[in-house]
């Protein structure tokens, strides 16, 4: 397995591939500014912090792959995090703290599961294949390189767009997100703990 | 599928039953687990629900517990199930140890059912900080597992109503990748007034029982509970000498693409799913005799699901039940404790009928609703759809095949 | 009445998210739903709230805002015959 494109997106930088994205904003603003470089898809602004994470990470990640947008089942979607929807629970939980102000919201309350991410990507990008969010202790290269290694296990999955995806509130999170792919590519870096590893280290 | 991954061990606890046992007595003699609420200290009396009929004190004290320590419901019938399962495979601490077994749980809630009802007390004086500490996913699933102990890889899985189904499946990627030849999966989840709530701000709950594919039906019943099968691979499973109960043979995962939280007119990510897990297990829709549904008795699950199954099975349609009418929709834990209901229905050879249907409904399919027993359950389908559109689907087949 | 709209489309506009949409955006007879702002079925729940929140009116069946939500002025008018706040 390679990777054919990699992505760090922090509430502080951005970098694709290496190359780092000079931006002036940070945290929640910093996520709305590169929104409205492309400005098209007003769902966006109904999303919470981690779905908008992972939607912004991987329309950084995808923005000119060839034939996108055209529906496939062979490309997975599998983000590793923490906190999962904590922040978004949080916000959930306001609804419904004061007794006497009690008014659950519906709109938040979907996205108290920190799956919808898969979700809204799959939606977007018209991905009909594997889905999976999993919840680990600490951001781990080998945990990540593994789990991601595994769904290769699927014979119908060829590539996987996933990683890292972590959001403790709206203003801090932190993404590593890759194009993996099954083929083999001279050129490209190998998929594996040490790969991912230095790129954590080094951006 | 390289080498058969067999299933040798089973273990359950839902509204029905705190071992296979009980479970199988209701479903035989058709009694629902779905009753007024009586655990959970919330102020929304008006929805039925399928609980664990026993307090987390109970519980505690049948595990050996003491009572002053803290723990979640979710991780108690956690405990619960495993140990049925890890009993039947005949897996004790050392064999555990020895043989690199992993644990693979799903929940979404973790212990919020602590956590919603001490928040105030932490905020006021920081007291209950324990039930802070057990509040999220992971810890509740290393709960479960250092109870016992022994285990290799611990992880928690987090997709929704998915999540069991999703566990079982990376437990047999694991095994199919040749990490571990033995993994033990499902799911616990308890109800939680968070939850609770937020079912009913998408106005999704009948304030009735439900009735699943029923032409009258108006919602779901929320349900709590845990189940755990123990995955092996079938050269591990002979060197050790236990006999299987049956075998994973194939299973699907797939994205519905459409919704946050409401499945596609044609069903398209169940639909997939499925054939996926059939192509996996190299079978044909007719081979199939019995589905049990996601079936939550939803408006629009019933009639996505019934659109995926009538695309991929057209006339030769299999038998068809919601044990979700038993259960309640036990959401994170769903996919396990109705694949052990599966595995119980195969070994019994019945079909679990699907409660409360009375009304035919056009877009639906007709579900079991009389007893149908004495029937040879050769191959199974176990469908879990979970919001994100994440369709999974589980098949199971006959040992003796 | 007038008033109750504006207020009714900035509130829309709130608790909807809808971030590049302006009061005068909205048509008063434009249908809410499918086509214009392409309001989806947890728009219609969050507007099951609002009618609570800010009007005191109670609505039990989801189904009940296929009507009543047709357009902004529909919604009023529903509003000003039924609102307790």
């Amino acid at each position: 397995m390679i990777i054919r494109r990699w992505i760090k997106l922090t509430d502080t930088s951005v970098s694709l591939n290496g190359k780092k994205i000079e931006t002036e904003s940070c945290g929640h603003a910093l996520l709305t500014h590169l929104y409205r470089e492309r400005n098209d898809y007003p769902k966006f602004f109904k999303m919470d912090a981690l779905s908008k994470l992972g939607f912004i990470a991987t329309e950084l990640l995808l923005h000119d792959e060839s034939q996108r947008f055209q529906p496939r089942g062979d490309r997975a979607v599998i983000f590793i995090g923490k906190s999962g929807s904590l922040a978004d629970d949080t916000n959930y939980q306001k609804t419904i703290a004061d007794k006497d102000n009690y008014f659950p919201s519906p709109s938040v309350f979907v996205y108290t599961l920190p799956n919808i991410v898969t979700g809204e990507v799959a939606i977007r990008n018209k991905y009909y294949g594997e889905t999976c969010f999993h919840v680990i202790d600490e951001l781990r290269a080998d945990k990540i390189a593994d789990i991601i290694s595994d769904a290769f296990q699927d014979a119908d999955t060829t590539s996987v767009v996933g990683g890292w995806l972590e959001c403790s509130d709206e203003e801090h999170f932190e993404a590593y997100l890759f194009i993996v792919e099954a083929s083999a590519d001279g050129q490209a870096p190998e998929w594996n703990k040490d790969t991912i590893r230095e790129i954590i280290n080094n951006n | 599928m390289s080498e058969p991954i067999l299933i040798t061990g089973a273990g359950i606890v839902c509204a029905i039953g705190l071992d296979k046992t009980e479970v199988l007595h209701a479903l035989l003699s058709e009694q629902t687990g779905i009753k007024p609420l009586k655990y959970l200290k919330t102020t929304h009396k008006e929805f039925p629900v399928g609980e664990v009929k026993l307090s987390d004190e109970e519980m505690a004290t049948k595990l050996g517990i003491a009572s002053d320590a803290p723990t979640t419901r979710t991780s108690l019938m956690g405990m619960m199930a495993l140990e049925e399962a890890l009993t039947e495979a005949r897996l004790n601490r050392h064999d555990r140890e020895s043989n690199n077994v992993a644990f693979v749980s799903g929940t979404t809630v973790g212990g919020m059912d602590k956590s919603e009802q001490y928040y105030n007390d932490f905020l006021a004086n920081d007291s209950r900080n324990a039930y802070i500490a057990t509040h999220d996913c992971g810890s509740c699933t290393e709960m479960i597992a250092d109870h016992f102990g022994g285990f290799s890889v611990i992880t928690s899985i987090s997709t929704a109503c998915s999540s069991a189904a999703n566990a079982i499946i990376t437990g047999a990627n694991m095994i199919q990748a040749g990490i571990t030849d033995m993994v033990v999966a499902g799911g616990s989840e308890c109800i939680t007034k968070f939850h609770l709530n937020g079912f009913n701000s998408l106005m999704i709950l009948d304030q009735n029982n439900c009735r699943p594919f029923d032409a009258t039906r108006a919602g779901l019943n929320l349900g709590e509970g845990a189940a755990y099968i123990v995955l092996e691979s079938a050269s591990s499973a002979a060197k050790r000498g236990v006999r299987p109960l049956a075998t994973l043979s194939g299973y699907g995962n797939a994205c519905d693409a459409y919704h946050q939280t409401a499945s596609s007119p044609d069903g398209e990510g169940a639909f997939r799913a499925m054939e996926e897990a059939l192509a996996m297990a190299s079978l044909q829709p007719d081979n199939i005799q019995y589905i049990n549904a996601h079936g939550t008795g939803t408006p629009n699950n019933d009639q996505s699901e019934s659109a995926a199954m009538r695309r991929l099975f057209g006339n030769a349609m299999p038998f068809v039940s919601s044990t979700k009418s038993f259960t309640g929709h036990t959401t994170s834990a769903s996919g396990s404790i109705e694949t052990v209901i599966c595995l119980l229905a195969m070994k019994h050879r019945f079909c679990p009928v699907n409660l409360n249907w009375q009304n035919a409904d056009d877009e639906c399919v007709v579900p079991v609703h009389q007893k149908l027993s004495d029937i040879a359950l050769h191959h199974v389908l176990c469908n879990s759809f979970g919001f994100g559109g994440n369709d999974s689907s589980l098949l199971l087949s006959d040992i003796n095949l | 009445m007038d008033d109750l709209i504006l207020e009714l489309k900035k509130q829309i506009i709130e608790v909807l998210n809808l971030e590049d949409v302006k009061p005068e955006d909205i048509d008063d007879d434009a249908p809410l739903f499918g086509e214009g702002l392409g309001l989806d079925s947890i728009d219609a729940l969050e507007l099951i709230v609002l009618m609570e929140k800010n009007y005191g009116i109670k609505l039990k069946d989801p189904n009940q805002g296929k009507e009543i939500f047709k357009s902004v002025k529909v919604m009023a008018d529903y509003i000003k015959n039924n609102r307790t706040k």
